[in-house]
């Protein structure tokens, strides 16, 4: 098969089949969730067939991965994408898929941790639970999208296909996250996680068009797909050094890392993060270990092999990456909620891995380094997933049981052996205890540092931050376990006051699908110790997508893989070693300490509200100032910016203006009828204001119109006039009616005459000057001999052009010619225009007339007279019965 | 022709501006109504004079007479848009008037038919909530609600 | 607004008007008129009707509601624009056959005369409805 359906059904698989289970029964829960299951089932497995297909080409890769010259080989030599299916092709958005190492990744990472995630929400949603049927009926199909989405985002190749997933993933999030539709605020965070992340999705979108607009010299029509930027790597490189000469690249990467960054969480954007643990704990650990949050990683990771070379890159990242890491960490030990505090280390984590990105851009630059924390991207990213979603997941199984507040739950390991068990060895994964591939990951983070810090000391202060946030996280993994086991030093009712229960009451359930509400987590949780111990088979499955992950993989270390324990072991004297080692030992002392038991408030809560004061009310109060309700401003905010413009027009052509005036008044005499037409339109219109007599008004009005009437016949525009006559005459008798419905005229109608008249006359004198310039230039001198009124092409092309053999026009009968000659087959070109040249506007206009007709219609609802009967209507039937609408409107 | 026509236009603005900038609603219906007169007129104006030039008549009565004869003393117009053969080609286009601006026209004057009524038929709706039809009054109750 | 002089003379005056209106609907192609002239000339027929047989007298004339007139007219149009694409051709595109009937000349039958016809109908119905409606308000009154 080829590899773009491939593709195409891995990312289409989850959300066709989420729809597919609408169809099913609604009580046939088990047969829903094996439907469901399959969408991400399929998804995992396409895509591991995609990968062993791409295998070979990975494989080349790797053996070019020379020292010097890898990242040129890499785009060279192996062409990673699918092919193309068009969409929309002149828009550059087609479906087109990056099989790199990078994108299979997180595709087999999404859809595989899917897989626990779909079979665990049939454990957490019960089968026994009021609620559950409703609420996997709706659960299924929502996060199906939302995989789908996810899948999209990673896979994507065109640039602006991203996009779309990228949005779909806010929108999907936002349906999950308000998911408790009746829960008012669980929709407020909803909004402001959908906010947070639409806002980053618009610098996203214009990072994307930005860069393709600034990259036309790369490539013609500019770069719109993934695998042309990196393919450009080296030509986009040298632009990026010399950024100074393309301030367009760097806009472009600082509009997509907001995107990145709000995605991704990064202080201080972070709040919707752990607000957005309104969702059902399935949401929270799909949302937040695999997929949504590490979405913003994912665009950093894919700008890496290009925007390193950008100074700005670690510049602005580290800063960054390294704030949100330790403000998580400190923040997540001072939780109590087991839900936040898994969310803030979260955060935290997202901070390293931006970090991480950051400090792989310094050795980037610094090629004769041997060692970055980025060649494990992979491994980092996994590793997190992999201890994260087996803590929610269980998190959430305990919430149903007992509570989710740690200081509930002293000693909850007795009763609830499987989930507490889990939990702690995920917990165990956060602290980086030697046998979990976390700890690893620790340790190659820390020679990153070290490395980059040897190139710039002040990152030391980056290397404390962490050192700080791992002795967070141990504590944290401390007072879980000594928590659930009951052990001195746990946590307990004493630490906290308890801030309502969590305790939702689910009846036991017995059977295999009842142990869906841990199983999944502990088959998650169980990768982090097979790598952690057997680290060969982790560099065996996860080496395959850390070579081209980045085209940055020239590092030899690299070839080695992740080291094992055995390696480390080898190495006790190396720094990062004794750093783990004093973080596990202070952690465990910070854990089993008094400090820091409390419960804070995270104060990046109050940004989104305060943003929405200042936009909603602070907004609507600056709006009141323009938007009074008084008809009378309006029009004057309208004309005072007319004068203002013509004015100001005026002043730049003073000369023309006067030219022009002084040559059209010598003309005024030229045709006397017309004098006097117009003498009669003015003077009627002047007189309209004159009386307060309504029904002279009118006569005015209507008088006016016929002198309209006769400047049109004077302009050679018989339609016109006819049109304007008959017209008028239906007006003059609406206005009539009318009139009778509105209340009498008050005396004094011309009040404020002292403002309004001058008003009036220079808003007048402005569009009489328009209306001259206008008339006189478009009949100036063009170069173009052939040049015409765009009209007298109309003329020509409005019957027809046809030529007979001897070159002389003909009848066009059988419309047969060439249709490039075809005309409208009609004299008056008026016409011809209107139904032919610009027939489709007026089907709009005559949809529009309708329209108000309708208006008029549905305003005065209709009262049933009697009297009045249709000719058709006259029969046996009752009237309701015949005209349907008629009745509707009536009752 | 084309001064009288900005005039016109002038001042048929400056009356419907002046009206829509009085107390009642029913005056910036009529207001409304000259300003579509108006707007009208001002593309009207956009197809050029209706007078044939000096050059132009002089071919139109030499072609009519036979030689370079007198030249008439009233002006001569141009011809409607009405095609007076059904082969373009053989037309001389420059002694028709522009088209264009009347088949715009002709669809605005249906248009601003459809909008007055839209318009009036508010006027008495309006009348009937709110008992009153000052734009003053209406201005207090948006304020209120 | 009844009097028996203008009712008499409208006996004549209003098929007269209606021949007129169809008259200018169907020369508008190539003469001036057209589909919005033809619709208004009719509707202001109408309107003259009603002023001199009253207005139930009016609406008795009408074979349908305003409204359904609306709707066919908009139908029409739109199927005028619809049924070019059935042949391939853009949308709204035109032909102009000379229909030959076997005496005299071939007839010159443009297709734009059903969109044409279509305008008529959605002019003469909202111009008649609005009035009608209106004008039932203010005998309510």
């Amino acid at each position: 098969m080829n590899s773009v359906w491939m593709v195409m059904i891995a990312v289409f698989a989850p959300v066709t089949l989420g729809l597919a289970t609408l169809w099913l029964p609604r009580k046939a829960i088990e047969l829903r969730t094996a439907v469901a299951v399959a969408g991400p089932l399929i998804a995992f497995v396409m895509l591991l067939m995609v990968t062993s297909g791409v295998k070979t080409g990975l494989a080349t890769q790797h053996a070019y991965a020379d020292h010097e010259h890898a990242h040129q080989i890499i785009s060279e030599k192996v062409d990673l994408t699918t092919d193309t299916l068009d969409w929309m092709p002149s828009l550059n958005i087609n479906f087109a898929f990056l099989t790199d190492g990078l994108g299979l990744f997180f595709g087999l990472l999404v859809s595989g941790i899917g897989i626990g995630i779909f079979l665990y929400a049939r454990g957490y949603f019960g089968k026994a639970a009021p609620t559950s049927a409703d609420d996997l009926y709706r659960f299924y199909p929502t996060i199906g999208l939302f995989t789908t989405a996810m899948l999209g985002l990673v896979l994507a190749d065109y640039t602006i296909l991203t996009l779309l997933f990228w949005e779909m993933t806010s929108i999907s999030s936002f349906l999950l996250i308000g998911w408790d539709r009746y829960d008012k605020k669980a929709v407020k965070l909803a909004m402001q996680a959908f906010f947070t992340t639409g806002l980053g999705g618009m610098g996203l979108f214009g990072g994307i068009l930005v860069f393709g607009n600034a990259t036309g010299s790369v490539v013609e029509g500019g770069i719109w797909r993934w695998s042309q930027m990196l393919e450009h790597s080296e030509a986009l490189q040298a632009m990026l050094l010399n950024v100074t000469s393309h301030p367009q690249l760097l806009w472009a990467f600082v509009l997509m890392f907001i995107g990145a960054g709000t995605k991704s969480a990064q202080f201080p954007f972070h709040y919707w993060l752990p607000g957005a643990m309104a969702a059902p704990t399935p949401v929270s650990a799909f949302l937040h270990s695999a997929t949504m949050v590490k979405a913003g990683v994912f665009m950093v990771g894919r700008l890496f092999p290009v925007f390193a070379a950008l100074p700005l890159f670690p510049q602005l990242i580290i800063p960054f990456g390294a704030a949100t890491m330790l403000y998580g960490g400190v923040v997540a030990l001072q939780q109590h909620d087991l839900k936040r505090i898994f969310a803030f280390t979260t955060v935290s984590q997202l901070g390293l891995l931006m970090c991480m990105y950051g400090l792989g851009a310094i050795d980037f630059t610094y090629k004769d380094h041997v060692f970055a924390a980025i060649d494990f991207d992979v491994t980092q990213i996994a590793n997190h997933a992999f201890y994260k979603a087996p803590l929610f997941i269980t998190a959430g199984a305990i919430g149903h049981f007992l509570s989710r507040d740690i200081t509930q739950l002293n000693g909850a390991f007795y009763k609830h052996k499987a989930i507490c068990g889990t939990m702690m060895l995920a917990a165990l994964g956060l602290a980086a205890v030697p046998g979990t591939i976390s700890f690893q990951a620790k340790e190659l983070f820390l020679y990153g540092i070290l490395h980059a810090a040897d190139v710039y000391p002040v990152l030391w202060v980056v290397m404390v931050m962490t050192i700080i946030t791992a002795v967070c996280n141990v504590a944290i993994c401390v007072r879980v376990c000594t928590t659930l086991l009951g052990l001195p030093g746990g946590m307990t009712e004493a630490d906290g006051e308890h801030h309502g229960d969590h305790h939702h009451d689910h009846p036991h359930e017995h059977g295999l699908l009842a142990h869906m509400i841990w199983l999944p987590g502990l088959v998650i949780v169980s990768f982090q110790f097979l790598g952690g111990i057997i680290t060969p088979l982790w560099n065996m499955v996860f080496g395959i997508f850390e070579q081209p992950a980045t085209a940055a993989n020239y590092f030899q270390y690299k070839a080695e893989g992740v080291p094992s324990l055995l390696y480390v072991a080898k190495h006790l004297g190396s720094i990062p070693l004794w750093i783990s080692m004093f973080c596990l030992v202070a952690g465990t002392m910070l854990g089993l300490s008094k400090f820091f038991r409390g419960s804070i408030k995270d104060f990046a809560d109050k940004i989104y509200p305060a943003m929405y004061w200042l936009a909603v009310t602070g907004g609507g109060k600056c709006f009141r100032l323009v938007q009074t309700g008084n008809l009378k401003h309006y029009l004057i905010f309208v004309l005072g910016a007319l004068l203002l413009g013509f004015g100001w027009t005026v002043a730049v052509d003073a000369e023309m203006w006067s030219t022009l005036t002084g040559d059209e008044a010598a003309r005024v005499f030229e045709y006397w009828p017309g004098i006097l037409i117009g003498l009669i339109a003015c003077l009627t219109a002047v007189l309209i204001p004159m009386t307060d007599i309504r029904i002279v008004r009118i006569v005015f009005l209507g008088a006016c119109g016929f002198a309209v009437v006769a400047l049109y016949l004077v302009y050679q525009a018989p339609d016109l006039a006819l049109t304007q006559l008959m017209f008028e005459i239906i007006s003059v008798i609406l206005f009539v009616i009318v009139l009778r419905l509105l209340p009498k005229e008050k005396k004094g109608a011309d009040a404020g005459k002292a403002w309004r008249i001058p008003v009036a006359v220079c808003v007048g004198l402005v569009f009489g000057w328009m209306t001259l310039t206008a008339a006189s230039h478009n009949r100036g001198e063009t170069t173009n001999p052939d040049a015409q009124p765009l009209g007298h092409t109309l003329a020509q092309h409005s019957y027809g052009l046809k030529t007979d053999d001897d070159g002389n026009p003909k009848l066009d009968t059988a419309m047969s010619g060439d249709v490039g000659k075809r005309g409208g087959g009609g004299t008056n070109v008026v016409n011809v225009i209107l139904v032919d040249f610009r027939g489709f506007d007026t089907l709009g206009e005559i949809a529009v007339l309708g329209l108000a007709a309708m208006g008029v219609w549905s305003m005065l609802p209709h009262r049933r007279r009697k009297g009045i009967k249709y000719r058709k209507v006259e029969s046996d039937y009752p009237k309701e019965a015949l005209d349907p609408l008629e009745s509707e409107v009536t009752t | 022709m084309t001064m009288v026509l900005a005039i016109c236009v002038a001042v048929t603005f400056a009356v419907s501006i002046y009206l829509m900038l009085g107390r009642e609603l029913k005056g910036v219906a009529m207001g409304v109504f000259l300003l579509s007169h108006a707007a009208n007129l001002s593309i009207l104006a956009m197809s050029g004079s209706p007078m044939m030039t000096h050059a132009q008549q002089e071919a139109e009565v030499a072609a009519e007479n036979g030689s370079h004869a007198h030249i008439v003393d009233s002006p001569l117009m141009k011809d409607p848009p009405i095609l007076a053969s059904q082969y373009a080609n053989e037309q001389p286009l420059a002694t028709m008037v522009d088209p264009l601006p009347q088949a715009l026209i002709l669809t605005a004057i249906v248009i601003s038919f459809g909008v007055m009524a839209f318009l009036l038929t508010l006027l008495v709706v309006t009348n009937r909530k709110t008992q009153t039809i000052e734009v003053a009054d209406l201005a207090e109750e948006a304020r209120k609600a | 607004m009844s009097s028996s002089i203008l009712r008499t003379a409208n006996g004549i005056i209003f098929p007269l008007t209606l021949l007129f209106a169809l008259y200018m609907a169907l020369k508008g192609h190539n003469m001036p008129g057209g589909g919005f002239i033809g619709g208004l000339i009719a509707a202001v027929a109408l309107v003259l009707y009603r002023m001199s047989h009253g207005p139930d007298a009016m609406m008795r004339l009408m074979p349908v509601h305003p409204r359904v007139i609306v709707a066919m007219g908009l139908g029409i149009a739109a199927l005028t624009g619809v049924v070019p694409l059935v042949f391939g051709e853009p949308m709204l595109r035109s032909i102009a056959p000379y229909i030959s009937l076997g005496v005299g000349d071939p007839v010159h039958l443009p297709s734009a005369l059903f969109f044409d016809v279509g305008v008529l109908l959605v002019v003469v119905g909202v111009s008649v409805g609005m009035i009608v409606r209106l004008g039932e308000e203010v005998e309510d009154e």
